[in-house]
């Protein structure tokens, strides 16, 4: 298995250096502006829609919370459903999967390499953007009123990252689960956007508040007191629970789908 | 039985509403090349996709070496080298990255660069992209994959897919020196002349059944003669009716037999009448192969 997991890592090498720079844009110009937007954002801190939106405008805490801890995480479980529904049913729909599930493999360890292969470029984006973080705060330290420190900046951003492992791992389990990789992104999109905005209307609708479980981003709190003192660690077991399950039901949907004819589980075989 | 380095026992795949194969009951030979022939759809890939658990069959039994494909596919896969069908390769690889990858994955050590040997056979260049190569040169990447760790028993879907004849040459060459080894060839084709070349038995499935298991050198034995005879006048009615002889056409002066047997009988029967002229040809492994499936078609037993 190891040897499977270096090949995956060297096939994602790009990959992480691409989404990991890029990403690093994101705290350099949305931490980087904020000295020079400040006073604005402090008088449009009540308007609900930015609420619903996800982005709290209060202090610099909060701003810092709303980007590194609800935004990114946003944004970087698009390559995880990209990775991750192309590492099993884009494989499989372009043929690749079948030259490896024929090497003398057991199917749990090409699952197992793949999955952790997936985790590891996600931990190593993070610690770009971690790294980015701090350094821009460095930056504009002396600009701006706050109590944080550089390395609030670095767990901030890093405080996240058990969405992204929960999200990434759904995603390989839609991957294996669904007879085409266009339906498992299909689904994993529809799963990561509903639960983004069914998190921040469920806080300020009553109505929706009975889903709140439901939505992902409920587990993560972006708020200034969140980025200065953490996530709580109930919050963080649920998310890497979540994660940990949707790897444990990728081994078993792998495990018993029939490669290569793009059949769903529920197929089952009919002898005339 | 001991010797049988696959046998499959009732084999059956149904997925989804479609049929893959029916009732298969095959057995291939220790250092035999077994020719597995039908046409796209019968249920050739479907067979070796079992044999490589890459699905489960939805009924019956198959074995290699002894063992359970689906319950000791990882044991047996390291004994086996498959070359697909349908090659889909890591585009973006170099071949000679591809071929490293590939024997870092199987673990062999054993004919550790014997990959670099096949690609100069084959005239491959390897330090190129695999996304560069035509389709025929990512087959040749495709055809060192499968023979490169020397395995014990070769799966190949059309090996010759898309390569030119000299290439097709030194693939069978290949295949030849696999048997001369003592190793087995599972060789899948619809090209009946390559078949012919290099298999020692053919299994012909149709619309995922197994119709006829034979040698070929049986297949030869009991050849088929056709012969048409061209008479001065009208042809003479019903002196031919022998066993093991067919009329296929008559014209207003000649007619067309398929002589398997009694052929002494034929002549003497011919030499009664005034005949000009005699043309007879062999009937090649193609053309017995589209008898079983015409055969077939007509609904009578193969």
């Amino acid at each position: 298995m190891f040897r499977l997991l270096v090949q995956e890592l060297k096939f994602r090498r790009n990959a992480i250096l691409g989404w990991g720079l890029g990403l690093c844009f994101f705290p350099l110009v949305y931490v980087g502006i904020y000295p020079s937007v400040a006073e604005e954002m402090a008088g449009l801190a009540d308007l609900e829609i930015y609420a619903a939106m996800g982005v709290n405008l209060g202090t610099f805490g909060d701003w810092i919370g709303s980007i590194l801890i609800i935004m990114l995480p946003l944004i970087a479980s698009i390559y995880v459903i990209g990775n991750g529904t192309g590492t099993l049913a884009g494989e499989e729909e372009d043929g690749r999967l079948e030259m490896l599930v024929t090497l003398p493999l057991p199917r749990w360890h090409i699952v197992t390499a793949k999955a952790l292969a997936l985790v590891i470029s996600t931990v190593l984006i993070y610690l770009m953007i971690s790294i980015a973080s701090w350094l821009v705060f460095i930056g504009i330290e002396g600009q701006i009123e706050t109590n944080l420190v550089g390395l609030d900046m670095f767990t901030a951003v890093m405080s996240s990252w058990p969405l992204v492992f929960a999200m990434s791992m759904i995603a390989m389990f839609l991957a294996a689960f669904c007879s085409n990789r266009r339906f498992a992104t299909m689904i994993a999109t529809a799963f990561l956007v509903i639960s983004y905005f069914g998190s921040n209307l469920a806080s300020s609708s009553p109505l929706l508040e009975p889903f709140e479980p439901f939505f992902l981003f409920s587990y993560l709190e972006g708020t200034g007191k969140a980025v200065a003192e953490g996530q709580e660690v109930w919050n963080i077991m649920v998310l890497v629970t979540i994660g940990v399950v949707a790897y444990e039901m990728t081994l078993i949907f792998f495990q018993i789908r029939k490669l290569t004819v793009g059949a769903w589980p529920w197929q089952r075989a009919r002898v005339e | 039985m001991a010797n049988n380095v696959i046998e499959t026992r009732d084999l059956t795949v149904y997925y989804g509403n479609h049929r893959g194969i029916l009732d298969v009951n095959l057995s291939v030979e220790q250092g035999e090349v077994f020719g597995f022939l039908g046409p796209n759809g019968a249920g050739k890939t479907t067979t070796q996709r079992v044999l490589l658990d890459v699905f489960s069959p939805t009924h019956g039994q198959a074995k290699i070496f002894g063992k359970d494909c689906q319950d000791d596919g990882v044991d047996i896969r390291k004994q086996i080298g498959y070359l697909p069908g349908e090659l889909a390769l890591y585009a973006n690889m170099k071949a000679r990255d591809f071929f490293q990858m590939y024997e870092y994955l199987r673990k062999d050590k054993k004919s550790k660069g014997y990959w670099q040997e096949l690609a100069d056979r084959l005239n491959l260049d390897t330090s190129r992209k695999i996304s560069q190569f035509s389709r025929g040169n990512k087959q040749k990447v495709g055809v060192v994959a499968a023979f490169m760790d020397r395995a014990d028993l070769l799966i190949l879907d059309e090996p010759t897919g898309g390569l030119d004849p000299l290439v097709q040459k030194t693939v069978l060459e290949l295949v030849r020196e696999t048997k001369a080894d003592g190793r087995t060839v599972f060789f899948s084709s619809h090209i009946l002349s390559e078949v012919q070349a290099v298999c020692d038995r053919v299994g012909i499935i149709r619309d995922g059944q197994l119709v006829a298991t034979q040698r070929v050198e049986d297949l030869f034995a009991q050849r088929m003669n056709r012969m048409t005879l061209i008479f001065e006048g009208p042809p003479p009615e019903g002196v031919f009716n022998f066993d093991g002889v067919s009329e296929l056409e008559k014209t207003r002066q000649s007619i067309t037999l398929e002589v398997r047997e009694n052929l002494p009988l034929v002549l003497a029967a011919a030499s009664q009448y005034s005949v000009k002229d005699i043309e007879t040809h062999n009937i090649s492994l193609e053309e017995i192969f589209l008898t079983y499936y015409s055969k077939d078609e007509r609904g009578n037993n193969v």
